[in-house]
């Protein structure tokens, strides 16, 4: 449904998108990670045929973004960082207003439907104005709806709100996937990136890394050994070093060592044994995973020049 | 297209009916300026000393000299009127740029189907009929005042073909020029004040013509009116395509601030 081939980006001799080609199928969501002006917001404007590549192209359900943005426009929904509304109009007015530029579109009809989808319809007469951030938030994805777009490219839908809206919206944007909806959620929350994304982007003006967000975290794995423990000893880490399986140790402050083993399944009890029999008071024994957020930082790390 | 651009009228017309500063404004402005005129027509002619009026207007021979001198007045106001537009227009255009800016909708505007241009013609025919509407309604108020007061034998030698040319042509031309003027200093400006300063572009002018008329240096014939009309005309196009270039998607997207 979206495809990009090298799509550049340049504002002066700004670079701010660099050669990005991804493609995401229907029923997909993919998440963009990355920092701020790494390229997510304009990367989704180019592919909504808002503003025009420097090289490259985006085609959204095979129309070229550049060429054709009018026809482009009627097949995406676009939710951006700012949930703009016209404060004195209703959120039934304001969504009725936009969805009359859409062909095929009955309007008051539409308008009604997704405010009734994102649980809006009793507030239907309101006036925006009088709407809460996340309230806003929500009818700014029933606007992005109001035409049933099979595209949806979302720029932080759930920043600012609070943790309750936020997993509501989740559960929204969740739930069109399964309707074949093809999805890009730009977002700096790492933990909905993870939650709602079948694949993750990182992006840092160019595209860092593209994978599910476990095969990202494995690849990067380093399997290590947390040990909490009081009465460390000369003896006992040299006898730890000693141990062939035993790859790296590291000393943290308050008594914690990381330990990289080989296999720390199948050496952590050889570890605990020699700590034991050193004279060392186990209080706590952990095998840390990584997670998508030190994967992330590792991968944005690397690309920092 | 038709459809977009009525959908765009439709909501900048309520936007405007629920927005009691913008009505108000539209409604004291021009009772504002018809009051003056009317006023100035019944006491300057009071303070005229006999044999003072070194000014004539065209055809008024056979008059007493404290009608043609009424005459003269109650002329300007076909420049009066021009003030309505230009005021008026253009606050409309900067409270609909301005609030497009200030509540962020123009980037979810641009990812609908709509065109720049049908935005930009919605948003200028938005501002620049209301504006005429209120202008032409003061002419009929004008009119109908001068009639009360008595002096409708004098509307002969007023309502002459340069009135007319004026009220149909310059008042449109002006409209839009106005209109177009506060997009321009809207899509720079981040508040509505700021881009109303270019107004003054429009009402300038506008005094001038005026005073050009009241000294004596040139009478506004129908031909001249015309020709002032095509000159404005030749305006609006610029202006008009230097607001579609700033209309541009991109450049409201990554310049407007």
């Amino acid at each position: 449904m979206i495809r990009t081939e090298n799509l550049t980006r340049r504002f002066g001799s700004r670079l701010a998108v660099d050669r990005l080609s991804i493609e995401i199928g229907a029923g997909e969501i993919v998440g963009l990670l990355g920092p701020n002006g790494a390229g997510k917001t304009t990367s989704l404007r180019m592919i909504a045929g808002i503003i025009a590549p420097t090289s490259g192209r985006a085609f959204v359900a095979g129309i070229d973004s550049a060429a054709e943005p009018a026809r482009v426009h009627e097949s995406i929904g676009l939710l951006t960082e700012s949930p703009g509304f016209y404060e004195r109009l209703s959120a039934e007015r304001n969504l009725a207003y936009f969805a009359r530029f859409y062909r095929a579109v009955d309007a008051p009809r539409a308008a009604r439907a997704a405010l009734d989808l994102v649980g809006l319809s009793d507030r239907a007469k309101d006036r925006v104005g009088t709407f809460s951030k996340g309230m806003k938030q929500r009818l700014a994805l029933a606007r992005a709806l109001v035409h049933e777009p099979d595209v949806l490219l979302l720029d932080e839908p759930t920043a600012g709100l609070d943790p309750e809206a936020a997993k509501e919206l989740r559960a929204l944007i969740d739930g069109f996937r399964r309707v074949g909806r093809s999805i890009l959620l730009s977002t700096h929350n790492l933990t909905e990136a993870e939650e709602l994304s079948d694949r993750i982007a990182i992006l840092r003006t160019r595209l860092v890394a593209l994978d599910a967000p476990r095969t990202l975290r494995e690849a990067r794995e380093e399997r290590l050994v947390r040990v909490h423990a009081t009465g460390w000893n000369a003896a006992a880490m040299a006898a730890i070093e000693a141990e062939n399986c035993v790859l790296q140790v590291s000393e943290a402050d308050d008594g914690v060592v990381r330990f990289r083993l080989e296999d720390p399944s199948r050496d952590r009890p050889r570890l605990v044994a020699l700590l034991v029999e050193h004279g060392v008071e186990i209080l706590e024994v952990v095998e840390e995973t990584r997670t998508l957020e030190d994967v992330y930082l590792d991968l944005v790390r690397e690309e920092t020049p | 297209m038709i459809r977009r651009i009525r959908n765009i009228l439709a909501k900048e017309w309520l936007g405007m009916a629920t927005t009691p500063s913008s009505l108000l404004f539209s409604v004291v402005i021009p009772l504002l300026l018809v009051g003056q005129a009317i006023f100035l027509s019944w006491i300057l002619p009071r303070f005229l000393a006999p044999g003072a009026l070194g000014l004539e207007t065209p055809g008024v021979e056979g008059l007493a000299e404290v009608d043609r001198f009424r005459v003269l007045i109650l002329s300007q106001f076909r420049f009066f009127v021009l003030l309505i537009p230009a005021m008026v227009a253009n606050v409309f255009a900067t409270l609909s740029i301005v609030e497009e800016k200030v509540t962020r909708t123009l980037e979810p505007l641009l990812a609908t189907p709509v065109r720049t241009w049908e935005l930009l013609v919605g948003k200028t025919l938005s501002g620049a009929i209301p504006a005429l509407l209120a202008a032409w309604a003061s002419a009929g108020l004008f009119v109908l005042l001068v009639c009360l007061l008595g002096w409708g034998s004098l509307l002969d030698h007023v309502l002459t073909a340069s009135w007319y040319l004026s009220l149909f042509l310059l008042t449109p031309a002006v409209s839009i020029m106005s209109f177009v003027l506060g997009v321009i200093g809207s899509s720079r400006a981040s508040d509505a004040k700021s881009a109303q300063s270019l107004a003054v572009i429009v009402v300038f002018p506008i005094f001038a013509l005026i005073a050009i008329q009241v000294t004596g240096l040139v009478w506004f014939t129908p031909l001249l009116t015309g020709l002032v009309a095509l000159g404005l005309g030749v305006v609006d196009v610029l202006l008009l395509a230097a607001a579609g270039r700033l209309f541009a998607r991109e450049s409201i997207v990554t310049r407007w601030r």
